[in-house]
């Protein structure tokens, strides 16, 4: 169990014995340690009854100092060191603590173990203890830790845009709180984000009790809300889907991103990979539909995807209904139409696959769709009776709460007194129609908590800064109910506040105490019994046993869903009308990340690009617009314009636009300005979804854009091998099959060394990649950033080619036609292989190709082609297989690199963690702001080197997790002797934080332990096997699993990545008899 | 025949007349006297310097400053301010060093191994070329140097026991260059020290200020040209030509294992070693001949640097062109005939890939323009012979490029492809090496003799006891 129990010295409150950053500059006693020479006590030494003491604290102030230094500018605690005249118990000093807690989401919340050292938070993980989770996270859980430390967060208290005493804050607090006492809540609003937080439910009842005149709004521009009054609707009571993607054979997505920009898409993925991990021919696989309009992560994943417009889902999903619900079908149906540019086979092969699995089957819709696709799609789950097996209703609470749109109309009206705006950012994302930042001020006053003083907080009287996460005491119910309790780890650094404590203050609640709002909450789930146990318990756990909830039967409404049917209308999108898709960033949500460095720089999945957003378009919509790629549009829709650089994103439907929020900000901190262009600009209320009717116009300009990965197609090499389900079962060790050069590795005339030495190791470290469970979502990527210390280098770095990403998503397309020798098509083939990268978004193939990413990391080869080239020695190998980098031998001549075939190792061009971005190029002139040094030092992982410019980097399979297992084990074992670290007791950053499983990190010297186990299936194989550099990091072949029915033809003939290097190689499911003859086949052919 | 006896007058020989065609051309033209050797070659440092002179010596300062100012930048601010990035972790840097160690090849090629071979023409050439040489191994020994993220530890390279008994990795073959270049350069500086010995003698004794006297009296060692002194000055010359010889061939055949023992297509190959001599001769005569064809005229000295050498360097270029074209077909070859299919890529990728750019002048000015010297004309065309030996440089340029910039910018996985740009440092850097070349090599002329004085009286006709005008036997020729 990883989780120790809180340090007992305070048992009660917990919190009071953290100070902020500014107390702890401010303290005298801080003062007085930093200005005296000599520790208190120190010089009244010869004073003989002092002397005990003297000693007492001299040794505990050394101890502390050395702390210090060896965090590289760690925290100090405030304390008069009494914590540590009286050791904690379980506290040991340099050994970091974990403690549960919980990152809030929208609906849902990320159930999370965080690391601190010596009081601050340096990484957090999944709650593996969670019932509902496998320990895995999503890339804004891995990030969010970032935030806490940026400079750039509200550390102040506002009130007309000029500092104002936290005191003057609270008693503006009061004074409200008084007034809407007196007038019932009269003209009092309140515009909040959302949460699952059951003390912001309590507290939101009591002041709809306590003010029935004051109004509640919510708004997210990302509305994930959706799938609850999909279902309410739907199923007539309240109710919010959960979907068990685990218990179902087939699923269909109507532009449904569960793999990635849903609400607890790390869940989906890890219930959805469940069933991928193909471990013998006779398992089974489940099998994906996908309809979309945008590359998605969920569409690389597809078995099967259709490529239509956004607005045409509707039609698709009625065309399905119409061929599954035979009884008592929506009205309106056949009204829908048939979905432009679809072939019906498809979708009845489709709808078929699912009448065939009734029960096991599930289709989804994305919230970007209207409503009556989620009805849909709740009426095909009804009519395959997949409602209580795959989708569960479960019951919620719910508050009477309006949109935003009805608060503009209040405050147009002049009804709205007092606004106070919780969380959000209304003034950079609410629906352009509705033009916030001068609506806001209709208000007589506007109050607002907010993380950033960010657009809205230009317009309001009052603003208080929010605590994080990490810095508040919070609750939240994860997407199956169950209780999570969200713990501090820090005093907020700048004292902030969070909702629930300004609700309990305006609603002059008895205790406003985030502490005891939360326990009191608590104290109302578990009941009676013991009260601090199962206070403790679930403090210790991160959740509350058994408070998931229990679902509901219901009965599918179908009037609601011909109702909404009567509604819609569709028009296919032209080169003159287009479709405008918004969407989530996959990196900084609907913006809230836009400040965050390594949300920035982490690759978008699909397009890998960093620090901008892009107006993405099929290559043939930009032929017949006549723009290339970083050519600067202007986008009108509605009388609105925005500019963007065009992107050509490979099987995006035509005639749609793709764009990303979350960017064109513009008041945000140091790393979010300048970055890409704002798509809340051109949305309004009624376009939430998507826009039609947009026209396009070049500008002539053009924008740089930085992408990390430019080249799309793997050329037919077997870097990422797969195969079909059939073609799996037929010959299950095709991966081998399809090495470059047959037959065994050639004996050495130089043995190499470490085939001697790896017989002493005891442990021997290996790891196996899955590909057939790696959806590609990248949250191992921020994983490793976070817990190795990896700087950003900022977008024109990147533009270099300069990230340091450690671990990186490898992502190709694949389906360039086949051609027989000779043809004209071959001849197009073979020479675009050759064009410079820029040429690839003209080829043809790019309209509707397949996708596969690989993580790609150090492969820790035991010949490693980087150790004997690196002339002093820096990298070099230990006994127990890892390939070391000596950072301060490394004196950089980079040759390594170069000698690395996967190309894993990253070199620090510059001073990245000593320079701020913009003054790279400044050297020594360069210098970080102090806020910034002070807050970037507490973020870095004291047990990893914060390297300097000119050394070379790379994976080391987290050697510090895996030292620190070792000694862990050494100090058990005691006299024992037994030293061998047991059997999977810990594991990498990047395998922890994977939702999917797929990254599996061991001892591969014990059968027993996972990766040996998977190193030993059929599907194993090592990358560019044909150097024989014996990777010790392997990979399982992807399998994918089309429906023989189906009628695009690709699938049936295997995936294309396998067409692609059969054509240049040879089929590796020929015959076993054959082998001679394609040997000499290939003899003629002078070449294979 | 001593010169003591009086039956014979030497206007009395009778010398049979060579049939004209087995007529060689003298290696000093218009029988110049030993006299007339010393002084022309004397003066030109010993004279004011000429306005030329100054027109080139003041922006090659400029240049070196330059470099001097890029180098700071890059050691203080990062290896980021150059252009290379991943997976072109080695560019500009690496070329430049390539190209200017196979540069500083000619000079002690010349001076040491037609030395042993009794290419008696080399004398008029070989100190230039060995100063070139020098010099050019200094502009090269920059880049390893600089190049790493960490200049400050470079001596971590040097086997340097120490008290962690860390040793440098002698498996690398960055370790292997240290030692090649390190000795290459020692022994060039010591070879051509030692040839200039009798010739800073003669500076010596011609000197008019005392300073003069006072610094080549210094570096002249004594030197009074007895007969013991020249003894051991030829023992000591044939020894380093026998130390050097060795030298020439392993100093680029190392430098070319930096790339054959990595495991890249297109670097890992056995070809490279002899591959890179040629070319390290190739570009190194180009030099030759850039630097000399114009000082030979402007220093009038077509009667020592004669028409014979410009054609016999012209015929070593041809040659070794030739080798480089083959090297490059057979390469393509073996690619081919390896039927392994990165191989095949990468040798695909130079001809067809994102760089036909720097593919195209590499095989024209390396292949097909040396081709040219078949023809007696071309080779006796001062003007196209100079061009040809600038366009030498350029495509050997070229050539490094392709196989470094090329090579890893497209290698196993195509998710790493990238292309690369220099940047104005790299350039700024590339400029400024060739202000450090120039700034030594004007220093070089103006100050010591460019001309192996005491060599080339060696090859006159009259110093051969043998000769019918040698010995003593004539009066000092004075047809002018």
């Amino acid at each position: 169990m990883k989780t120790h129990s809180v340090p007992s010295f305070q048992q009660e409150s917990g919190r009071a014995y953290w100070r902020s950053l500014d107390a702890l500059a401010e303290t005298p006693e801080f003062r007085l340690w930093v200005e005296r020479e000599f520790p208190e006590g120190a010089s009244e030494w010869t004073d003989p009854v002092s002397r005990r003491q003297f000693t007492k604290i001299m040794s505990a102030s050394f101890l502390l100092a050395g702390l210090g230094l060896a965090g590289g500018g760690c925290r100090r605690p405030v304390e008069k060191l009494e914590p540590f005249g009286k050791m904690p118990e379980n506290y040991i000093h340099g050994l970091p603590q974990f403690y549960a807690t919980a990152m809030p989401t929208q609906t849902s919340a990320i159930p999370l173990v965080a690391k601190s050292n010596d009081g601050r938070p340096t990484k957090l993980e999944g709650n593996a203890l969670h019932p509902d989770s496998n320990g895995g996270t999503d890339r804004y859980a891995q990030a969010t830790i970032l935030n806490l430390y940026d400079p750039d967060r509200a550390t102040r208290f506002l009130n007309g845009g000029k500092n104002a005493p936290a005191e003057a804050a609270l008693d503006f607090l009061a004074q409200l709180s008084r007034n809407a006492q007196s007038n019932g809540g009269q003209g009092l609003s309140f515009l909040a984000d959302r949460t699952s937080s059951p003390s912001r439910l309590r507290l939101q009842k009591l002041i709809q009790t306590k003010l029935p005149q004051s109004k509640w709004y919510a708004y997210e521009p990302v509305d994930l809300d959706l799938h609850r009054r999909a279902a309410s609707q739907a199923f007539g009571q309240s109710v919010r889907p959960y979907y068990a993607f685990d218990k179902a054979d087939v699923i269909v997505s109507l532009d449904c991103d569960f793999l990635g920009s849903e609400e607890d898409s790390h869940n989906h993925i890890a219930k959805f990979s469940s069933r991928r991990g193909i471990e013998k021919p006779s398992d089974s696989l489940n099998r994906l539909y996908v309809i979309e309009s945008l590359m998605t992560v969920t569409g690389f994943n597809a078995d099967h995807r259709l490529r239509v417009a956004g607005s045409a889902v509707l039609q698709a999903a009625a065309a399905l209904a119409a061929e599954i619900i035979k009884q008592g079908a929506p009205n309106g149906l056949e009204n829908a139409g048939k979905p432009a540019g679809a072939d019906p086979a498809w979708l009845s092969g489709c709808a078929q696959d699912l009448l065939e699995n009734r029960g096991k089957s599930l289709v989804v819709a994305g919230h970007r769709q209207p409503l009556a696709v989620h009805l849909l799609a709740h009426a095909i789950n009804a009519a395959l009776g997949n409602v209580g097996s795959t989708v569960m209703l479960l019951p919620v609470e719910q508050v009477a709460e309006q949109g935003i749109v009805e608060l503009a109309q209040e405050l147009n009206a002049g009804r709205v007194d007092t606004l106070f705006i919780l969380g959000g950012n209304p003034a950079y994302n609410a629906p352009a129609d509705l033009d916030w930042a001068k609506t806001q001020r209709k208000a007589k006053t506007v109050a607002r908590l907010g993380y950033y003083e960010d657009e809205t907080s230009t317009g309001c009287d009052w603003h208080f800064p929010a605590a994080h996460f990490l810095e508040s005491w919070g609750d939240a119910r994860t997407a199956d109910g169950t209780l999570v309790p969200i713990q501090p780890l820090i005093a907020p650094l700048f004292g902030g506040l969070t909702d629930i404590e300004i609700l309990a203050r305006i609603a002059g609640a008895a205790v406003a105490d985030p502490y005891s709002i939360v326990r009191e909450t608590f104290a109302g789930f578990v009941g009676g019994g013991d009260l601090e146990a199962s206070w403790r318990k679930f403090l210790h756990d991160g959740f509350l046993q058994n408070s998931s909830s229990k679902p509901v039967q219901a009965q599918l409404n179908t009037g609601a869903v011909s109702q909404s049917l009567a509604a819609m209308k569709v028009e296919a999108p032209t080169k003159d009308k287009l479709e405008v898709a918004f969407h989530r960033d996959y990196s900084l949500d609907d913006g809230r990340y836009n400040n965050n460095g390594w949300l920035q720089e982490l690759p978008d999945p699909a397009t890998k690009l960093v620090w901008d957003n892009a107006v993405l378009v099929s290559r043939k919509t930009a032929a017949e617009l006549g723009v290339k790629n970083s050519e600067v549009v202007e986008i009108s829709v509605g009388g609105r314009s925005v500019r963007g650089p065009i992107w050509v994103q490979p099987g995006l439907a035509d005639y749609t636009l793709g764009l990303a929020f979350g960017y064109g900000r513009k008041q945000t901190g140091r790393v979010g300005t300048g970055t890409g262009f704002n798509a809340y600009a051109i949305r309004t209320s009624q376009t939430f979804g998507f826009a039609p009717g947009a026209t396009l116009r070049s500008t002539g300009e053009t924008y740089p854009l930085s992408c990390t990965q430019d080249h799309w197609s793997m050329e037919g090499r077997p870097i990422i091998r797969e195969a079909n389900l059939e073609q799996f079962r037929k010959k299950p060790r095709f991966a081998k099959g399809m090495e470059i050069e047959d037959g065994e590795e050639q004996r050495s005339m130089y043995p190499n060394p470490f085939d001697q030495l790896k017989e002493k190791g005891l442990h021997q470290w290996g790891m196996s990649i899955d590909l057939n469970r790696c959806v590609g979502c990248s949250a191992c990527m921020v994983a490793c950033q976070s817990e190795n210390n990896v700087p950003i280098v900022g977008k024109e770095q990147v533009k270099r080619g300069r990230e340091m990403h450690w671990l990186r998503i490898d992502r190709y397309y694949s389906g360039r036609p086949l051609a027989p020798k000779g043809t004209e098509q071959a001849r197009v083939n073979f020479l675009e292989t050759f064009h410079r990268e820029q040429e690839q978004q003209f080829e043809d193939w790019i309209e509707n190709p397949q996708v596969v990413t690989q993580p790609m990391l150090c492969q820790h080869c035991e010949a490693a082609p980087c150790e004997n080239v690196c002339p002093v020695n820096a990298t070099s190998h230990d006994q127990e297989g890892l390939n070391v980098m000596t950072y301060n031998r490394c004196v950089g001549t980079r040759y390594c690199s170069n000698n690395c075939p996967y190309k894993v190792r990253r070199f620090n061009y510059f001073d990245y963690n000593k320079r701020p971005l913009k003054e790279l190029y400044l050297g020594p002139f360069g210098h970080r702001k102090d806020d910034e040094w002070d807050l970037i030092k507490m973020i870095k992982n004291p047990d990893v080197s914060v390297r300097m410019r000119g050394v070379m980097e790379k994976c080391t399979y987290c050697i510090q997790r895996i030292e620190q297992a070792k000694i862990a084990q050494k100090t058990r074992a005691g006299a024992s002797g037994d030293v061998v670290v047991p059997t999977d007791s810990f594991t990498t950053a990047c395998a922890q934080a994977c939702p999917a499983g797929a990254i599996v990190f061991g001892n591969l010297k014990d059968p027993e332990s996972r990766v040996s186990k998977l190193k030993q299936l059929d599907r194993d194989y090592s990358v560019l096997e044909l150097l024989y550099t014996r990777p010790r990091t392997t990979y399982l072949a992807r399998i994918r699993n089309p429906n023989p029915k189906m009628p695009d033809h690709y699938y049936s003939e295997g995936p294309s990545t396998l067409q692609e290097y059969d054509q240049k190689h040879a089929d590796p499911f020929r015959e076993e008899g054959a082998a001679a003859e394609r040997g000499a086949e290939s003899a003629g052919k002078g070449a294979h | 025949m001593a010169a003591g006896t009086t039956s014979i007058k030497p206007t009395q020989v009778v010398v049979p007349e060579t049939p004209a065609e087995l007529q060689r051309v003298p290696l000093v033209g218009n029988l110049r006297s030993f006299g007339w050797i010393s002084n022309r070659v004397a003066s030109l440092c010993e004279d004011k310097a000429p306005v030329w002179w100054w027109i080139l010596f003041i922006p090659s300062a400029l240049c070196l400053g330059m470099l001097l100012f890029m180098l700071s930048y890059q050691i203080s601010t990062g290896v980021g301010v150059w252009g290379n990035r991943h997976p072109v972790m080695w560019a500009w840097d690496i070329v430049n060093f390539v190209w200017w160690i196979g540069i500083g090849h000619a000079g002690t090629l010349i001076s040491a191994i037609l030395f042993l071979l009794r290419q008696r023409w080399r004398t008029g050439v070989n100190r230039a070329a060995e100063a070139m040489t020098i010099f050019a191994v200094m502009c090269a020994g920059i880049y390893p140097a600089m190049h790493v993220g960490r200049v400050w530890y470079d001596w971590w390279l040097f086997p340097i026991p120490n008290a962690n008994s860390i040793w440098p990795q002698f498996r690398s073959p960055l370790m292997w260059d240290v030692f090649a270049v390190s000795t290459y350069f020692t022994v060039s500086v010591l070879f051509w020290y030692m040839g200039l010995v009798p010739d800073l003698a003669v500076m010596r004794d011609r000197a008019k200020t005392r300073l003069r006297q006072f610094f080549y009296g210094l570096f002249a060692l004594g030197w009074t040209g007895s007969n013991r002194h020249w003894s051991n000055y030829e023992k000591a010359y044939l020894i380093l030509a026998g130390l050097s010889t060795p030298l020439v061939l392993s100093v680029h055949s190392i430098v070319s294992l930096d790339f054959s023992v990595s495991q890249l297509p297109g670097w890992h190959t056995t070809i490279f070693p002899p591959y890179f001599v040629a070319g390290a001769v190739f570009s190194g005569f180009g030099m030759v001949l850039t630097l000399l064809i114009p000082l030979r005229s402007i220093f009038k000295l077509e009667d020592l640097i004669t028409m014979r050498h410009i054609d016999l360097m012209c015929k070593v270029t041809l040659a070794t062109g030739s080798i480089v074209g083959y090297a490059y077909s057979m390469e393509f070859f073996i690619a081919w005939y390896s039927g392994n299919p990165n191989e095949q890529f990468h040798f695909l990728n130079r001809a067809l890939g994102p760089y036909q750019w720097a593919w195209i002048p590499m095989v024209t000015c390396n292949v097909l323009v040396p081709q040219l010297f078949w023809f007696r004309a071309i080779r006796h065309n001062l003007f196209i012979v100079f061009i040809m030996s600038i366009l030498v440089n350029v495509g050997m340029w070229f050539e490094r490029f392709v196989i470094i910039v090329i090579g890893l910018h497209r290698d196993f996985l195509p998710s790493n492809w990238n292309y690369y740009h220099p940047t104005w440092v790299d350039i700024g850097t590339y400029v400024g090496t060739f202000g450090l070349f120039f700034t030594m090599f004007l220093l070089f002329i103006r100050f010591l003799p460019m001309i192996a004085i005491s060599e080339v009286k060696g090859v006159t006709p009259q110093s051969d006891p043998h000769h019918p005008l040698g010995g003593a036997k004539v009066k000092e020729h004075t047809a002018q």
